[in-house]
């Protein structure tokens, strides 16, 4: 009778813990993105700087243009044949699926946008979740009189040497003083007047 | 004989049970680490970098320098050739590939200060933003145009022309003295001290000369 027990025991606990792995597995859900990518490996990938594309190269074949800009600015204008995906938009609904779409078709996916740091963020979420076909194209969009016109745009560009226009400007200063403290030293003779003699008529 | 060997080995089924639990114990210590998914979660990252919260204007950040305020740290991450040519006033060089090292982490990942960071626009400072961002780091800001935004609006700002509202001459007139604080020499603003101690010596008001000729009379 007493061993009886035991068995039964033990069969119960044996039950409740293969039922609390099975429940455990059943609702266990893998997080949906996943990063593939570590901090340090997206240094490195910013640091090589590899990942951009001029204006001038977009009529290749391989390439899958997509504007991260809002759907209303799609509307105003965009870039021929681009797909429209907002960067908030980026991890909802089939938009993972897209890329994965385009990675299986041997394409390059080309994210811009107005500047091209507005394309570096999606770029670099999307990276790090493993999409490595991406670029970001180099362009800045403007319009005039609701025509969409592109630029091409440096990054980084160093416009101007600041400490040389300081310089500049100081040196400017000291020139500028000298010549003009002569001027006031000129006094204006006060010329007396001569009152003529009114001579009369006849 | 089989049923013998068996039972022999069944005898000892527990310590083999123990031994191949250890083992796998044992081998879950060897696993790497899984690094990859460090920082946080990939859609919380997306939102952060959505939102512009993280830029600072030229304009906020002269008025930090100029108010002396205490409590920001700015960190370049231009490469060190261009940090040595032009800087922000009590800046800190940190180049891209060095923001991840140990020296970096300790300006980047504190509570106390807030940290600005800026390049020449704002692109490589965005991006080490993105970085720091998902490794949790906070209290870190983005220089909103970088150093060529600073050029344009506190170093060299555009004059509003007079149909402009008085906001603009406002702005204007505070850039401009920001300007002048960190080392720019404006003519005007130099000639105006010589001039008013001129001014009273010069008391000669040229007068135009009347020259009146003489009236010849009539017939």
């Amino acid at each position: 009778m007493k061993e009886l027990e035991k068995t039964k025991r033990i069969s119960i606990a044996a039950v409740l813990f293969i039922l609390i792995i099975i429940i455990g597995l059943l609702f266990y859900e893998r997080p949906k993105h996943l990063y593939t990518v570590n901090s340090n490996d997206m240094l490195e990938k910013v640091i090589k700087a590899d990942y951009f594309i001029a204006l001038d190269k977009i009529d290749d074949p391989s390439i899958v243009l997509i504007d991260i800009r809002s759907p209303f600015e799609f509307e105003k204008g965009h870039l021929n044949e681009a797909i429209n995906i907002s960067t908030p938009e980026l991890l909802k609904g089939d938009n993972p699926e897209l890329f994965n779409k385009i990675a299986a078709n041997k394409k390059v996916a080309i994210l811009y946008g107005s500047t091209p740091t507005e394309a570096n963020n999606a770029f670099m979420v999307l990276y790090q979740l493993g999409f490595e076909n991406i670029k970001i194209l180099l362009v800045s969009l403007a319009y005039e009189q609701n025509k969409l016109i592109t630029n091409n745009s440096i990054i980084e560009k160093n416009v101007t040497d600041i400490n040389a226009f300081i310089a500049e400007s100081q040196k400017k200063v000291k020139i500028v003083p000298k010549p003009k403290k002569r001027i006031p030293k000129k006094v204006v003779p006060k010329k007396k007047k001569k009152k003529m003699p009114v001579e009369g008529g006849c | 004989m089989i049923n013998r060997k068996l039972a022999k080995v069944l005898s000892f089924r527990y310590k083999i049970l123990a031994i191949i639990f250890l083992v796998l114990a044992g081998g879950l210590v060897v696993l790497p680490k899984y690094e990859k998914q460090e920082g946080i979660q990939p859609e919380a990252l997306l939102k952060n970098a959505v939102s512009s919260e993280r830029y600072i204007t030229t304009d906020e950040l002269a008025d930090l320098i100029i108010n002396q305020d205490p409590s920001f740290i700015l960190i370049d991450v231009r490469e060190e050739e261009s940090y040595k040519k032009y800087s922000l006033p009590n800046s800190i060089n940190i180049p891209l590939d060095k923001l991840l090292s140990e020296d970096s982490n300790s300006f980047l990942n504190q509570d106390q200060f807030d940290v600005i960071l800026f390049s020449n626009d704002h692109f490589y400072a965005d991006q080490a933003w993105l970085i720091c961002n998902r490794l949790d780091y906070n209290h870190i800001r983005v220089l909103k145009g970088g150093l060529n935004a600073w050029f344009n609006t506190i170093i060299n700002p555009e004059k509003p022309s007079e149909n402009q509202s008085v906001i603009a001459s406002e702005l204007y007139s505070f850039r401009k003295a920001a300007s002048m604080y960190f080392g720019v020499a404006y003519p005007d603003e130099f000639k105006a001290k010589p001039v008013v101690k001129i001014i009273p010596k010069k008391k000669v008001i040229p007068k135009k000369k009347k020259k009146k000729m003489p009236v010849e009379g009539g017939c």
